[in-house]
C-alpha cells in the first residue's frame, strides 16, 4: 500500500500550501491596507 | 510552513504599542497559535498514529483534511447567504461583509476539497475524476461562488455592488441545495449508490474517528481565523472606497468654490 | 398583472419591430445543431442519441442570447430609469420580462424541435411529457434568466458574466430537461415526470425572488 503515500503528502501539501498562502496574502495585504487608514476607524486592537 | 502563519498572525510589535498596523489582534493571535497547534495534533494523528484503513490503505489520511474543508466550506456558503439576507432586510454593512468574507474563504476551501478528493479518487478509484453526485456538486459550488465573486469584486458604486452580490448571495444556499438536489437524483437513477458508500463510514473507529475529530476542531479554528482577518481586510478596503470618495468630492467641491469664486471676481467690479 | 401584460407586449412588439431574434438568435441555434453534426459523426446513430442532451445544450446558448438581447433594449437610452419612474409595480415589470422572455424561447424551441426532427431524423414521441418538459423548463429558464440578467445589466462585463452566473444556476433544469426528454422519446414517460415536478420548484422559486427583488434591483443606480 506504500503507491498511495505519494497521492497522501501531495493532498496534505496543497491544503497547507493553498491555506499558507491565502492567510499570508491575506495579511500582507492587511498590513499594507491597515497603514493608510487612520486608526480610529479600525476598532480592533 | 505551520511556523509561518505563527510570525505573520503575531505582528510586527508595534513601538509605540496603539493601533496596530495590520489585521491582526491580541485574540486572532491568541486564536492562530490554536491553530497551529491544532494542525500540528492534525498532521501527528492523521499522519502518524493513526492506522491504515482496511479498504483504503493509507489514502485514508486525505479524509482527514478532505471531509473538514468540505463541511467548512458549506458552513462559508450558509453564512454569506445568512450575511447577504441580513444586509438585504437590515441594512447593516457588517454583515455584507462577513458575507463577502465567508464566500472567499468558502471558494478557497471549496477549491481544497475538490483537488484533495481527486487525489484521494487516484488511489481509491484508479481515476482524478468520476462523475459521482458530490463531486459534481461541489464542481458546481465552486462555479457558484466564483459567480457571486464575480459580482462582488467589480468595480461600482459601494452601495449598488453591495445590493447585486446580496441578491446572488441569498440565492446561492437556495441554488446549493437545488443542484445538490438535481446532481444526486441524476447520478443515482443511474448507477448504484456512490462509491463513498462503502469507503468513509464502513471501517471508522477509534483512532481514525479522532484524527477526523481534530480534523474538524483545526480546520474550524484555522477557518474562523482566515474569516476574521479577511473580514477585516474587507472593512478596510470599504474604508478606504469611502476615503477615496470623499476626498474626489471635496475636491470637486475645492474646484466648484474656485470657479465660483473666478466668476464673482469677473463680473464683481 | 396589468403592469406584466403592459411590459411584455412592449418587448414583444419591440421584438416583432426589430426581428433581432428572428434574423440572428435562429439561425444560431440552427447553427449550433448542424456544428453539433460536424463534431458527432452523423452516420454512427450518435446524434439521435444524444439529441435530448444536444437539443437543451442549443436552447441554453441561444436562450442566453435572447436574454442578453432583452436587457440590451434596456440599457440603452437610460431606459431602466423611465422603468423605474413609469410608476409600474416593480413585480409587474419582472413578470412582464419573464413572460415576453418565454414566448420568445417557446418560439425558439419549437424550431429547435422541428430542427432535430428533421436533421437528426429523431422521432418524436410521448407528447404529454415533452410539452409538460419544454413549458417549466422556459418557465424556469425564463424566470431565472430575467432575475440575473438584471443583475448583470447595465455592467461592461455583462456579456461574459452573465453565463457565468447563469449557467451553474441553470444546471438542474439542464439535468431535468434532458433526462426528461429522454424519458419521453424513450417511450418511459413515468421516469420524465419526477424531473418536471424538480423544475416546477426551480420555476417557482425563481418566480418568487425575482418577484421580491426586483424593486430593490431597479432601485439602484
Amino acid at each position: 500500500m506504500s503507491g498511495t503515500w505519494p497521492y497522501v503528502i501531495a493532498a496534505w501539501l496543497v491544503v497547507l500550501g493553498a491555506f499558507l498562502a491565502y492567510a499570508v496574502i491575506t495579511v500582507v495585504r492587511g498590513r499594507s491596507l491597515s497603514r493608510q487608514v487612520p486608526p480610529e476607524r479600525r476598532r480592533w486592537s | 510552513m505551520t511556523t509561518q502563519i505563527a510570525s505573520q498572525s503575531r505582528g510586527r510589535p508595534s513601538g509605540a504599542g496603539d493601533a496596530p498596523t495590520s489585521t491582526g489582534s491580541r485574540a486572532t493571535r491568541v486564536l492562530g497559535i490554536l491553530t497551529i497547534v491544532a494542525i500540528a495534533t492534525l498532521a501527528l494523528f492523521g499522519l502518524v498514529l493513526s492506522p491504515a484503513d482496511a479498504n483504503q490503505g493509507d489514502a485514508v489520511r486525505i479524509l482527514y483534511v478532505h471531509v473538514p474543508s468540505a463541511t467548512f466550506a458549506y458552513v462559508g456558503c450558509f453564512l454569506t447567504t445568512l450575511g447577504s439576507a441580513l444586509y438585504l432586510w437590515k441594512r447593516s454593512q457588517w454583515w455584507e461583509l462577513v458575507a463577502y468574507a465567508s464566500a472567499e474563504i468558502a471558494a478557497l476551501f471549496t477549491a481544497v476539497t475538490l483537488a484533495t478528493g481527486m487525489l484521494w479518487g487516484r488511489p481509491t478509484w484508479g481515476v482524478y475524476w468520476v462523475w459521482d453526485a458530490r463531486l459534481t456538486s461541489t464542481a458546481m459550488l465552486l462555479l457558484l461562488l466564483l459567480g457571486y465573486l464575480a459580482v462582488r469584486r467589480l468595480p461600482a458604486e459601494p452601495s449598488v455592488r453591495s445590493k447585486r452580490a446580496a441578491i446572488i448571495g441569498l440565492l446561492l444556499v437556495p441554488n446549493v441545495v437545488i443542484v445538490r438536489q438535481s446532481v444526486q437524483w441524476w447520478r443515482t437513477l443511474h448507477q448504484k449508490p456512490t462509491l463513498f458508500a462503502n469507503g468513509l463510514d464502513s471501517h471508522i473507529e477509534g483512532l481514525m474517528l479522532f484524527a477526523l475529530f481534530v480534523g474538524f476542531v483545526a480546520i474550524g479554528l484555522l477557518f474562523t481565523w482566515l474569516l476574521v482577518h479577511r473580514f477585516r481586510l474587507a472593512w478596510l478596503e470599504e474604508q478606504l472606497d469611502e476615503q477615496g470618495l470623499d476626498l474626489a468630492i471635496a475636491e470637486r467641491r475645492a474646484e466648484a468654490a474656485a470657479e465660483v469664486a473666478a466668476d464673482t471676481g469677473v463680473v464683481a467690479p | 398583472m396589468h403592469d406584466a401584460l403592459l411590459v411584455a407586449g412592449k418587448d414583444l412588439r419591440l421584438e416583432l419591430r426589430s426581428r433581432v431574434a428572428l434574423n440572428q438568435v435562429v439561425p444560431f441555434a440552427l447553427l449550433v445543431l448542424v456544428l453539433f453534426a460536424f463534431a458527432l459523426d452523423p452516420d454512427r446513430g450518435l446524434l439521435e442519441k444524444a439529441t435530448p442532451g444536444l437539443y437543451w445544450v442549443a436552447v441554453l446558448f441561444s436562450g442566453l442570447l435572447a436574454l442578453q438581447r432583452s436587457f440590451a433594449v434596456e440599457a440603452a437610452d437610460g431606459n431602466r430609469d423611465m422603468l423605474r419612474l413609469s410608476g409600474l409595480d416593480p413585480a409587474g415589470i419582472y413578470l412582464g420580462k419573464v413572460l415576453a422572455v418565454s414566448v420568445q424561447l417557446l418560439t425558439l424551441e419549437v424550431l429547435l424541435l422541428v430542427g432535430v426532427a428533421v436533421l437528426y431524423t429523431t422521432h418524436l414521441g410521448g407528447w404529454p411529457l415533452l410539452v409538460a418538459t419544454v413549458l417549466v423548463a422556459t418557465a424556469g429558464i425564463a424566470a431565472a434568466g430575467t432575475l440575473y440578467g438584471v443583475v448583470a445589466a447595465g455592467l461592461r462585463v455583462r456579456e461574459t458574466l452573465l453565463p457565468l452566473l447563469l449557467l451553474p444556476v441553470l444546471a438542474p433544469v439542464l439535468i431535468g430537461s434532458t433526462r426528461a426528454f429522454e424519458a419521453a422519446l424513450g417511450g418511459t414517460p413515468s421516469e420524465g415526470w419526477p424531473w418536471v415536478g424538480l423544475m416546477g420548484v426551480f420555476a417557482v422559486l425563481y418566480v418568487v425572488a425575482g418577484v421580491l427583488g426586483f424593486g430593490p434591483l431597479l432601485e439602484e443606480a
